[in-house]
């Protein structure tokens, strides 16, 4: 019998990027005195996730001619009408109040005008400056600031400790716990608790190039899938076009190069050195995320490529050291990693970079499980089809603090812990336990397997034969894993379970997401089908719905409720310009 | 034509601080190869039992930092042909904390330390008050703004020779932490700053050696904060003796 150490607490956060951070500070602040709250993190305590790499910035109305129903809309046709506009709303409007929060509570100092009032920027998508930042690593601001005041406060913390299982109650009806592995040890540990924020962030890692931190594997969204939980927008996977490419050895594969430096100017140029941006789209190398890397997939699948299979971006021609002030950070990146952006050619491809798709909530973050959660990166529906760059930490900090809330809120009526079924724990310990009876054999190529199947079929441009196939492939790829052991002699700190365990749960979430791709026959946003190149019908929009029951998934498509605006509307005064951003 | 890799040849410090070895591995040498790419090639061909850390692979997290030929170093920004000349790596835990396995150490210390130097925000001001119109180019704010980019990998915390002479000593990243916090005009506590870090670790212990400063992947200068706590901690004390 499997040894599990049983530890209770009242509010139980799992992730700490901006969602969690924030919710064990709100948490603290609407709880009744006394409530113990727990926050467990894959990682370190704000060091791992993905919201501290953010680069960009932060998404908030905040007045000069901006307005919250301006963002609304630019959110809504970036999501290209198939947000939750509930959600969205509130995103917007709780923007403002979280950015002061930030400022002026957390003490984030971000970049300001040379009158003292913040400075605002424009992205890609947006009809307004609207994007608070500072410099080119917001994320690091944001996330040292929230982490240094949860660490000053008594908060129990669980580093090192990965969430394996969602444990319900024996009926069903709602959350037990959580069943954690304390990496450091090896060991099981059962955390009981009233309510539970799942705020692991999403991160599709199941791509050859993605972008997100090392620890990210879809374990949350693994997890809601086996608690029945359904999953929305899960074909919705957003490809950043500009991911550095130096070969298949290299961590740093597949990591950012931020979209500024396409903005100022920055050339993509194919293996034989010649532009090609133009060929697929008038605004040239300044065209959106989505049309960028498609035409960079394009240039690769007719091998017009780079040394290492992709493309270069050329940045020279501004003059190198115009470059230099203006990219320190990215020139001094790449120079550290080998490359020279200032004046030499780099190699990019298109990376796999944020997950639209999560779990169904409502706008109070609540779950069809009493108890659970959800926020961040792990929750649908505030994005719809494609996220705004600027809107992902808006969305988790905002989301995040929504849930702190509202947890603090719902523990005062609910009375007592609540009891764990035994069948599913001893199921879950089972499942995690399983690499450790099969013989030893690297794991490595497996993921890389998964990795070449998803970028393959499952990636920026789709058909109907391709994702079949790579269903076919993912389900493959998924039984080998079951035949590959991992010595099980020392689990303390064993990174080689944790990397059978990652790839258990990017196998589940990438089935889902190609059956979701299947079940969407037109082409929105972030998810492009070959085969089914319009966006359809507006009016008729429907978002998919992946459910597992058994060991079988299945997916559904559900009308989407235009609950604030109907495609061809707009919730903004007559007369309103179509921008206020100055034309480039 | 492909060549032939040449072999890195590397020891790596393995097992826990009561029972530590060296182990050698021969990695094949890449054109494209941090530090981490080693080490991940260790764990995934060759020893899968090796531990260690890392989270955001572009030196923004601070996770992965370890000692490489004996100098604390961003193991994913450090790319081999920056410290392997002779094709030689020598790679430990970073020093000065405790080992939980292998490359692995316990952080705890290093954020403990953060803690008790009173190094968050006291706020002023509300999330339903306006901003601080702070000019960006005022003096204070300038000075402020020289720590900010602080990532708290603990690096200057590993080369601190005073660290690992005096276990209670604060450390440069908290300490620099603290004087951002007492030159950001937002910020309610000053005195309750003043005070944590002029205690019995604070950071009257520092000796000016400076190998925080030329440590600093990011190249701050933490010594130079210390400096001016140092300045006024003996301010306040002063004031405090002229008032008393």
């Amino acid at each position: 019998m499997t040894h599990i150490d049983r530890h209770d607490t009242d509010i139980l956060i799992i992730g700490t990027g901006g969602a969690g951070l924030f919710a064990a500070l709100h948490a603290q602040q609407s709880a009744p005195a006394g409530t113990r709250i727990t926050i467990a993190v894959k990682g370190l305590i704000g060091k791992c996730g993905c919201t501290r790499m953010v680069q960009g910035g932060y998404n908030v109305a905040l007045g000069g001619g901006d307005s919250v129903e301006r963002h609304f809309m630019d959110t809504i046709k970036g999501g290209k009408w198939l947000p939750n506009q509930d959600m969205a709303w509130k995103l917007c409007e709780q923007a403002v109040v979280r950015i002061h929060e930030l400022e002026n509570e957390i003490g984030c100092f971000f970049d300001r005008n040379p009158d003292g009032t913040l400075h605002q920027k424009a992205f890609a998508g947006q009809t307004a400056d609207r994007t608070v930042h500072k410099g080119d690593l917001t994320g690091i601001e944001i996330i040292s600031r929230l982490m240094e005041q949860v660490l000053a406060r008594p908060v129990e913390k669980l580093q090192e400790h990965r969430a394996i299982g969602l444990i319900p109650t024996r009926d069903g009806s709602a959350l037990a716990g959580v069943l954690f592995i304390d990496m450091r040890t090896g060991g099981f540990r059962l955390v009981r608790a009233k309510t539970v924020l799942m705020a692991t962030g999403g991160g599709p890692t199941m791509y050859k190039y993605n972008t997100p931190s090392g620890d990210k594997t879809m374990d949350g969204l693994a997890m809601a899938l086996r608690a029945g939980l359904e999953l929305r927008d899960m074909e919705m996977v957003q490809f950043h076009p500009t991911g550095l490419l130096a070969g298949d050895h290299t961590r740093m594969t597949g990591t950012v190069l931020e979209e500024g430096l396409r903005g100022a100017g920055g050339q993509l140029l194919n293996g034989a050195e010649n532009r090609f941006m133009f060929d697929y789209d008038p605004k040239g190398e300044r065209a959106t995320r989505d049309v960028v890397s498609r035409a960079i997939y394009a240039e690769m699948r007719k091998n017009n490529t780079s040394a290492n299979g992709g493309v270069f971006i050329s940045m020279s021609h501004l003059g190198p050291d115009t470059v230099r002030a203006k990219f320190p950070g990215m020139v001094k990146r790449c120079a550290d990693s080998g490359f020279d952006l200032a004046g030499g050619l780099v190699e990019v491809v298109p990376t796999a970079h944020y997950f639209m798709g999560g779990v169904v909530v409502d706008p109070d973050t609540r779950t069809a499980m009493e108890g659970l959660y959800v926020a961040g990166e792990d929750a649908g529906g505030a994005h719809g089809s494609n996220r705004l760059g600027g809107n992902g930490v808006a969305n988790s900090t905002v989301y995040g603090g929504v849930a702190g809330d509202v947890m603090g809120a719902d523990i005062r009526s609910i009375g007592a812990l609540r009891d764990p079924c035994p069948e599913v724990l001893q199921a879950e310990i089972a499942r995690a336990l399983h690499p450790l009876t099969r013989q030893p054999a690297p794991v490595h190529p497996l993921r890389a397997a998964l990795q070449e199947a998803m970028w393959d079929d499952v990636g920026v441009m789709r058909t109907a034969a391709g994702m079949e196939r790579g269903l076919t492939r993912v389900a493959e790829i998924s039984e080998a894993l079951m035949n590959v052991g991992v010595a099980g002699d020392n689990l303390a700190f064993n990174l080689t379970w944790h990397d059978w365990l990652n790839l258990r749960s990017l196998c589940d979430v990438s089935e889902a997401i190609t059956l979701a791709g299947l079940a969407r026959e037109n082409s929105r946003g972030a998810h492009y089908r070959e085969d089914f190149p319009e966006e359809g019908d507006l009016d008729a929009s429907y978002f998919t719905v992946v459910t597992q029951r058994g060991d079988d998934l299945t997916v559904r498509r559900d009308p989407v409720q235009f609950s604030i605006i109907r495609p061809g509307e707009t919730i903004l005064p007559e007369n309103e310009p179509e921008t206020l951003v100055a034309a480039q | 034509m492909t060549r032939t890799p040449e072999m890195l040849h590397v020891t790596v410090q393995r097992g826990t601080a009561q029972d530590s070895r060296k182990e050698r591995y021969d990695v094949p040498a890449r054109e494209n190869q941090t530090v981490l790419d080693v080490v991940s090639w260790i764990q995934q061909e060759a020893d899968p039992t090796l531990s260690y850390r890392f989270a955001c692979r572009v030196g923004m997290c601070g996770s992965c930092a370890m000692m490489v030929n004996g100098v604390p170093r961003w193991t994913c920004r450090t790319h081999v042909s920056r410290v392997a000349g002779d094709g030689r790596l020598d790679i430990a835990p970073l020093r000065n904390l405790p080992v939980i396995k292998d490359l692995a150490t316990d952080m705890d210390p290093f954020f403990d330390k953060w803690v008790a130097a009173e190094a968050h925000h006291h706020p002023t001001r509300g999330r339903l008050e306006e901003f601080d119109p702070i000019k960006p180019d005022s003096p204070e704010r300038a000075e402020a703004n020289l720590g900010i980019e602080c990532i708290n990998c603990g690096i200057c915390y590993a080369a601190c020779d005073t660290v690992a002479g005096n276990p209670d000593y604060l450390g440069p990243a908290a300490l620099q932490r603290a004087w951002t916090l007492l030159n950001d005009s937002r910020d309610a506590d000053r005195p309750g700053i003043l005070a944590a870090v002029s205690g019995r670790g604070g950071c009257h212990n520092c000796h000016s050696m400076g190998s925080c400063a030329q440590y600093c992947p990011n190249g701050l200068n933490p010594m130079r904060a210390i400096a001016g706590l140092k300045r006024e901690t003996v301010k306040a004390a002063l004031r405090g003796k002229r008032d008393a």
